[in-house]
């Protein structure tokens, strides 16, 4: 116990520990998009993506991370299109990850930009982050709340059906847009700052688990981010504790976690038996009265 | 509450190469009921679709009141204009409670007010995809019901009473022949049929008879 007392004096184990509680508290969210978008390969996509931008910040001069970034947008907004088309974006996603993969590798070997380089500035380290990357997660989280909670119910129209939404006056084209853009950039900026593998435990397996027990979008986000809190604090703690690497630990503690939740029966959390007469559709012989359109 | 003439002007919608409404003419007064009959697979879905935006006109036009939808704002519009009760009722890729789709018709009170007359009102806390086929029917045209409350001033249903029981069927129709607003109704329901002021027929992507 001692020794977990004294690694947490560290500053480099601050940073980290509270890295990671302010991604615990917004990746999940932008995972349970992931999932309500079947798009898991955006994570790969993104990661490619980012190390093309960051290649092309090498060449020209730029800032890398920024140019990482903002491929990120750039990519987030071009496969937003191809949400009209019924599951048109999952594939989209696959496709851009073959090309974004295909894009990096070509551009490093005509550029001669060392490459090693260019894939550390992707590989962050949850230990080795900076009191600028923890302001830079902060904007992150703050922006993934936002747009969850100034359009929860427009978001659970479109992650249910694109039809629905519009015919419920969502603009489901600017939505998708700034969903995908949002979530490119977060996991973008999470793979520079935590680690491409920390990102999955962060984002995909708490939606994973908070998928498999919530019934709605609002249950789903409130558990995917107790999900997420659970396991990176779990995750951090053991790994101080055995002195191993943060990042396959807390993998392995958030897989743990949801691997458990698939252990709850299916439907056990979803029909919570009313007892109200109403819910037995057989006593419909009340007809609706008037009074209904007169509104 | 207002209702409005639906007017739809040589509409023309194609899959890729085929023609699945092929120059299609057809009038509906403000008010009117009208019962949209026809084979399988002869393009009902896919006109009334055509003039909610949610497929392609390939030619033609469709007014609602006097406006012909072009920009992406004034077909935001007809979709508040005309409620719509899908014929496919999906249940979603992800989660969605039947209260969030009761209240997404834009009147929260008057949905959950029909979502008790049609007996499905204690269904309000469960996801979507855990009703049977006939619940998520009514809940869809309770939903229908909240967006006319909510100022729409016509309705498309497709096929609604295909899921339902008898007694089910009889209700609606009874409903729907009572709504103050324009209502354009497929069905294969002769009953439903007889309660609307006129029956148009399709076959082949043609309006035959009406
Ligand atoms: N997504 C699609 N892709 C290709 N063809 C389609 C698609 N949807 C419908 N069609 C075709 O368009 C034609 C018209 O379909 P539509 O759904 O409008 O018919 P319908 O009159 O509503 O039939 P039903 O009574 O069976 O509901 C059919 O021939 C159908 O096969
Ligand atoms: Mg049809």
């Amino acid at each position: 116990m001692y020794r977990l007392v004294d690694l947490l004096a560290l500053p480099a184990v601050q940073r980290g520990a509270a890295g990671l509680l302010i991604a615990a508290v917004a990746l999940p969210i932008a995972g349970v998009f992931i999932i309500g978008l079947d798009i898991i390969a955006v994570r790969f996509a993104v990661m490619h993506v980012a190390l093309l931008g960051i290649t092309v910040g090498l060449l020209t001069g730029a800032d890398p991370t920024l140019c990482g970034l903002t491929a990120c947008a750039l990519a987030g907004a071009g496969v937003a299109p191809f949400a009209r088309r019924p599951s048109g974006l999952p594939g989209a996603m696959g496709l851009l990850m073959t090309f974004a993969i295909a894009g990096a590798l070509l551009v490093l070997s005509l550029s001669g930009v060392n490459a090693t380089g260019a894939f550390e500035l992707l590989w962050g380290s949850i230990l080795a982050v900076r009191g600028v990357d923890l302001v830079v997660l902060g904007v992150l989280a703050v922006a993934v709340h936002l747009l969850y909670r100034r359009h929860r119910r427009q978001l659970a129209l479109l992650l249910f059906d694109r039809e629905l939404a519009l015919c419920s006056g969502v603009p489901a084209d600017a939505l998708m847009l700034a969903l995908l853009v949002v979530v490119a950039v977060a996991i973008g900026a999470a793979i520079r700052l935590t680690g491409a593998l920390l990102v999955d435990a962060l984002t995909i397996l708490p939606a994973l688990g908070a998928r498999a027990l919530g019934r709605s979008l609002r249950s789903m986000v409130i558990w995917s981010v107790v999900l997420g809190l659970l396991g990176s604090t779990v995750g951090f703690t053991v790994a101080l504790l055995v002195d191993q690497p943060p990042g396959p630990v807390l993998v392995l503690v958030a897989g743990a976690l949801t691997l458990l939740t698939y252990l709850i029966p299916e439907g056990a959390t979803d029909a919570r038996p009313s007892r109200r007469r109403a819910d037995r559709p057989g006593d419909d012989a009340v007809p609706v009265d008037d009074r209904v359109w007169q509104h | 509450m207002s209702s409005a003439a639906i007017h739809f002007d040589r509409v023309t919608c194609r899959y890729g190469r085929r023609t699945a409404v092929d120059s299609v003419v057809l009038d509906v007064g403000a008010g009117e009921h009208l019962a949209l009959t026809g084979t399988n697979g002869s393009g009902k879905s896919t006109l009334l679709r055509a003039a909610l935006g949610l497929h392609p006109l390939a030619g033609g036009s469709v007014t609602v009141g006097s406006v012909a939808a072009r920009t992406r704002a004034q077909w935001a519009a007809r979709r508040r204009q005309v409620a719509w009760v899908p014929q496919r009722l999906s249940p979603g890729r992800f989660p969605l409670l039947v209260d969030e789709l009761l209240d997404s018709g834009g009147h929260p009170p008057a949905a959950r007010e029909a979502a008790a007359g049609l007996g499905v009102a204690g269904l309000g806390s469960r996801p979507l995809h855990t009703l049977s086929g006939g619940q998520l029917q009514r809940v869809f045209l309770s939903r229908a019901f909240g967006a006319v409350a909510a100022g729409a001033q016509a309705l498309f249903a497709d096929e609604p009473t295909a899921a339902l029981d008898f007694a089910g069927q009889e209700q609606v129709a009874r409903l729907l022949t009572r709504l103050p607003v324009t209502v354009v109704v497929v069905s294969h329901d002769r009953a439903m049929a007889r309660s609307c002021d006129r029956v148009a027929e399709m076959a082949a992507g043609q309006l035959r008879v009406i």
